[in-house]
């Protein structure tokens, strides 16, 4: 296998094959996150519950990628790649440091356990979902501003005031805790996911 | 009539229209800025001949637009207009950064992409797997589409009301065909030399033309526009 004899090679280095699967998983969990994030605008409540629901939809493809991490990178390049989504797609920079910071020290974590302990993954997995939060940034940093823009953009005063009573400054760090458990969760029931579907088949 | 336009100022294009979306338009004027450059992109898909997805869009758009403007306010409350209101946030706010992203990816050859990437210094693993990113978007949605049919076949249409199920059943078919194109993906890059230790030339010669000028300038304008009018008067 001329895969193999590269890895032993070159077990640090990033190959083609890293940046495919990183560009892949990418795609899937923004497309989850498209998905969820519609739901935000049945309800002000659904925007908090993003912080619920990404991750825990989420979970498969992310455990999935998880199973196929081997090298220091690959992770951070895959928040790198979100925060570059996210501005694309009208989130704001605000929240581009936490989501690059957070995948940074996610990779840290999963690779201080060599990328196979799975406590260290579910850890992992949890900090990564911060990027979730990022979201929020815009709404809890310039929240006055923010405020008025939406109303002048056309949203109602009573979105924008229900919105803001779930999503606030003071709120911020629950959002972070519950973004932390649900990752955590996350990892559970998408590790679950992963030995029920693809070891059988033999993917993994 | 046939417009390239170097990916370059494509990029720019997308940097500019959600930089503009971002901060929301409060008077008519910056109304009118986001506006003309919502159509840029538009106009540029017919140039494309892309009519029929260029339509939608846009009849998407100007409905949305006038529902803004004509019958939602602050005042509006009740839950029909609380959620005609978010589509129409929804729609305005967003739609302008998707049709050029849209615009971006349909025209854009993956090589000119690496390539533009390249002279602009950016690594590699980012180009790679951000041009991954950009041609894996409408895989996941053929992909998609061929799960939804195959369920219709066995009978199956909304995994029998649960939502465990109905997740399941589109998430893990996705996932498994989503990786084996990774793995046919991966083998035809290795094929065609990408990431090799030689650098790369590249078929596609990119060079600024009068088009990409004229953009390049006439978007600038308008995000100077945008951001003096909104912040400094």
């Amino acid at each position: 296998m001329a895969d193999k004899k590269e890895h032993t090679i070159e077990k640090k280095k990033l190959g083609v094959r890293d940046f495919i699967t990183v560009g892949i998983f990418t795609a899937i969990l923004f497309v989850v996150e498209f998905a969820c994030a519609l739901l935000g605008y049945l309800h002000p409540i659904m925007v908090a519950a993003l912080s619920v629901l990404i991750p825990i939809v989420g979970c498969i493809p992310m455990m999935l990628f998880y199973t196929k991490v081997e090298k220091f990178g690959m992770i951070t390049i895959m928040s790198i790649l979100m925060a570059i989504i996210l501005f694309v797609t009208g989130m704001g920079y605000l929240g581009a440091p936490i989501t690059i910071i957070s995948g940074v020290v996610a990779d840290l974590i999963a690779k201080s356990g060599g990328y196979k302990s799975f406590k260290k993954t579910i850890l992992s997995n949890g900090i990564f979902s911060f990027w979730i939060c990022s979201n929020y940034f815009p709404v809890v940093v310039t929240a006055d501003s923010y405020r008025k823009d939406l109303i002048d953009a056309g949203y109602s005063a009573e979105y924008c005031d229900s919105l803001f009573a779930f999503v606030n400054y003071k709120t911020i760090a629950v959002l972070f805790i519950v973004c932390l458990a649900c990752g955590c969760l996350g990892a559970l029931i998408g590790k679950a996911a992963v030995k029920k579907h693809f070891e059988k088949a033999g993917i993994v | 009539m046939n417009i390239r336009l170097d990916p370059r100022t494509k990029l720019y294009m997308i940097l500019v229209v959600s930089a503009v979306v971002m901060m929301s338009a409060t008077t008519p004027l910056l109304w009118s800025v986001r506006i003309i450059i919502t159509l840029v992109p538009i106009v540029l898909l017919i140039a494309e001949k892309r009519y029929a997805s260029t339509f939608r869009f846009f009849a998407l758009y100007i409905t949305a637009l006038v529902l803004t403007f004509c019958f939602l306010s602050e005042e509006s409350t009740g839950i029909i207009q609380s959620l005609l209101t978010g589509y129409c946030g929804i729609i305005a706010q967003f739609l302008p950064a998707m049709i050029t992203a849209w615009y971006v990816i349909r025209t854009t050859k993956i090589d000119e992409f690496v390539s533009a990437m390249q002279k602009m210094h950016i690594p590699d693993g980012i180009t790679i797997s951000l041009a991954v990113v950009m041609r894996f978007f409408p895989t996941i949605k053929e992909e998609y589409c061929s799960i939804r049919d195959a369920m219709k076949m066995r009978g199956i249409t909304l995994g029998g009301g649960s939502i465990v199920k109905m997740i399941e059943y589109r998430m893990i078919p996705l996932l498994f065909s989503c990786v084996s194109i990774g793995d046919e993906l991966s083998a035809a890059a290795i094929t065609k030399g990408l990431g090799g230790k030689v650098k790369r030339t590249s078929v596609a010669v990119l060079r600024l033309s009068a088009a990409d000028i004229i953009l390049l300038s006439g978007f600038t304008a308008a995000a100077a526009v945008f951001v003096i009018f909104k912040y400094f008067i």
